[in-house]
């Protein structure tokens, strides 16, 4: 039995042990002669710099009397019009090249870190939709009575549990994506649902067979039919029993969704490697990335066991 | 027996035989008429066939041959509609199999709104009513958890009740429950049999029988050994039945 004392002196302890690691962590930093920089991460997460307004074509710069910038080419064609702007650089009858910053414009933007991490989120939340009504429908199947279902199901389950999840990928971009001419997003997404999809469906009928058959008797006893009775009373309960599975999946979703950036799609993995290169600060790089993909999956977690808590209302 | 005979038949099983996958031959053609009104005991050691033969007459269990009608309507023919059947055959269970997800009010509710697709206030009335005449008014929020077994047992026939079934089949219902909670729920059989409520129990409560049956039966090894009135089944010299009864009793 744990006393209160203990309890306290436990979490002492773990505080003291965590410490002495992220000291450690600290001090191996230092040790390796590594230049940390993590002020150029920045502009790569949100980037607060001012931008810069490009002249298109070679011409003369003409500023009207209410403000508005506009270049005249020199040689024929419409004037550029710059509709917005905050700083003025090229003055009224400038000579401006192509390529010359001509204005600054002010306020904020995502950097590729950010925009990686929506696409990140985006491809999980869509594939974790898609992952529920196929490992649904599947888990359904693998316990139908049909033997054609069952059989159709084992196999799904079977290919995909067998096969590695980037071969798979592959598969679907290069193969499936051709056939049906798939952009690389939609095609991550199916590969991802696909097989994550296997894993929902061995879980969903592991959840159904869970519930004692004398629950299915007893809705069939009362009229319902088979649809009826797996609707309001089987899965009901299923569901209840499979969320800590379940959620244990989806977070293996989202950290799988890295494997995309394969097919080039720029999901968080892939604008780490990209920014890497631009940085040259790779630590920083992959510890931000780290631990961006740490709250992605911690607010899954808490947001599932938060709708465990409210279905355990029956307990 | 004249006065239930010119009775009407609600449940007639013809010769039935049930042989399970595995071999086991259950039942070995029985045959049971059960009139409207009518309340039927059904008593035997345990692995009878007792409680296959009352599984069978709502189709839990299918048959291997022989014939059940309820009402005239054949269970085996292929264009019955068995869960318009199953509507009018309610079930009690011995491990009451009460929703776990719903109330006491939800679990009474759920057939009658998703089955009948009934208006909800006045499923909701009508099975408040069912809850209050099972006694339990005051738990009708009350998940099964929260209930006792004999709470939930007589959940469990409201439940039934809610679909307003022609006749109840009873599966030991006392057999999973504390002794001291038996009594509720026979006390509530027993009001039903009094409204009239036909009724089929397989039971080993020897006294409910003797107090509440029309007529007793007793099944051994797959067959009907017995059927007669119970002040005669139990003063019967049958030998199998005197060897049964000489260990339960």
């Amino acid at each position: 039995m744990q006393t209160p004392s203990n309890r306290w002196l436990g979490h002492g302890l773990y505080l003291v042990i965590m410490a002495a690691l992220i000291a450690g962590i600290y001090f191996s930093g230092q040790k390796i002669n590594y230049t940390w920089h993590w002020e150029r991460l920045w502009p790569y997460v949100i980037n607060t710099e001012p931008q810069d307004i490009i002249a298109q074509t070679d011409g003369t710069a003409v500023v009207s009397a209410s403000g508005q910038l506009s270049i005249t080419p020199d040689y024929g064609g419409a004037p550029q019009v710059v509709p917005d702007y905050d700083k003025l650089v090229a003055r009224d009858g400038d000579l401006i090249f192509q390529g010359d910053t001509i204005a600054r414009i002010e306020g904020w933007r995502f950097g590729p870190i950010a925009e990686g991490l929506w696409v990140t989120i985006e491809i999980s939340f869509l594939s974790l939709i898609f992952s529920i009504l196929l490992g649904v429908v599947f888990g359904l199947m693998r316990v139908a009575h049909g033997q054609v279902w069952r059989n159709l199901a084992v196999t799904y389950v079977e290919i995909i549990r067998g096969t590695p999840l980037l071969v798979q990928i592959f598969i679907v971009y290069f193969f499936i994506g051709t056939v049906f001419d798939l952009d690389r997003f939609t095609a991550g997404v199916a590969a991802l649902s696909i097989f994550t999809g296997a894993y929902v469906a061995e879980i969903v009928r592991g959840g159904i067979q869970s519930v004692p058959p004398g629950q299915m008797e007893a809705a069939r006893s009362l009229g319902m039919n088979y649809a009826q009775a797996m609707a309001y009373v089987v899965m009901p309960q299923a569901i209840k029993r499979t969320l800590p599975p379940l959620a244990g999946q989806f977070i293996n979703l989202i950290k799988d969704s890295s494997l995309v950036s394969v097919i080039s799609i720029t999901d968080l993995t892939k604008a780490g490697r990209e920014v890497v290169s631009g940085s040259f600060a790779p630590f920083e790089v992959w510890f931000t990335v780290a631990a961006l993909y740490l709250v992605v999956t911690g607010g899954l977690s808490w947001a599932i066991q938060r709708l465990e808590k409210r279905l355990a209302a029956s307990d | 027996m004249t006065n239930q005979a010119q009775k009407q038949v609600l449940i007639a099983a013809r010769d039935v035989n049930k042989i399970f996958e595995n071999g086991c031959h259950a039942l070995k053609n029985v045959s049971l008429d059960i009139h409207r009104g009518e309340v039927v005991v059904i008593i035997g050691p345990s692995g009878s066939g007792k409680s296959t033969f009352l599984r069978t007459l709502n189709q839990l269990e299918t048959i291997s041959s022989g014939h059940i009608k309820i009402d005239g309507i054949d269970l085996v023919d292929k264009n019955t509609n068995i869960n318009k059947l199953r509507e009018e055959v309610g079930m009690v269970f011995q491990s009451f199999n009460l929703f776990p997800h719903k109330t006491a009010l939800g679990n009474v509710m759920l057939a009658p709104l998703k089955v009948l697709k009934r208006d909800k206030a006045e499923v909701e009335q009508e099975a408040k009513d069912l809850l209050y005449r099972v006694g339990l008014h005051d738990r009708m929020q009350s998940y099964p958890s929260r209930l006792s077994g004999g709470q939930q047992q007589r959940v469990a026939i409201a439940r039934s009740l809610a679909m307003k079934p022609k006749a109840l089949l009873f599966d030991e219902p006392t057999s999973a429950l504390d002794p001291e909670m038996v009594g509720e729920v026979l006390d509530v059989m027993k009001g039903l049999a009094k409204e009239g409520m036909t009724m089929v129990v397989v039971t080993h409560e020897m006294g409910f029988a003797r107090e509440v049956a029309d007529r007793v039966v007793f099944m051994e090894e797959g067959e009907l050994v017995l059927e007669e009135s119970p002040e005669r089944f139990f003063n019967s010299e049958h030998p199998r039945l005197q060897r049964f009864l000489g260990q339960v009793l």
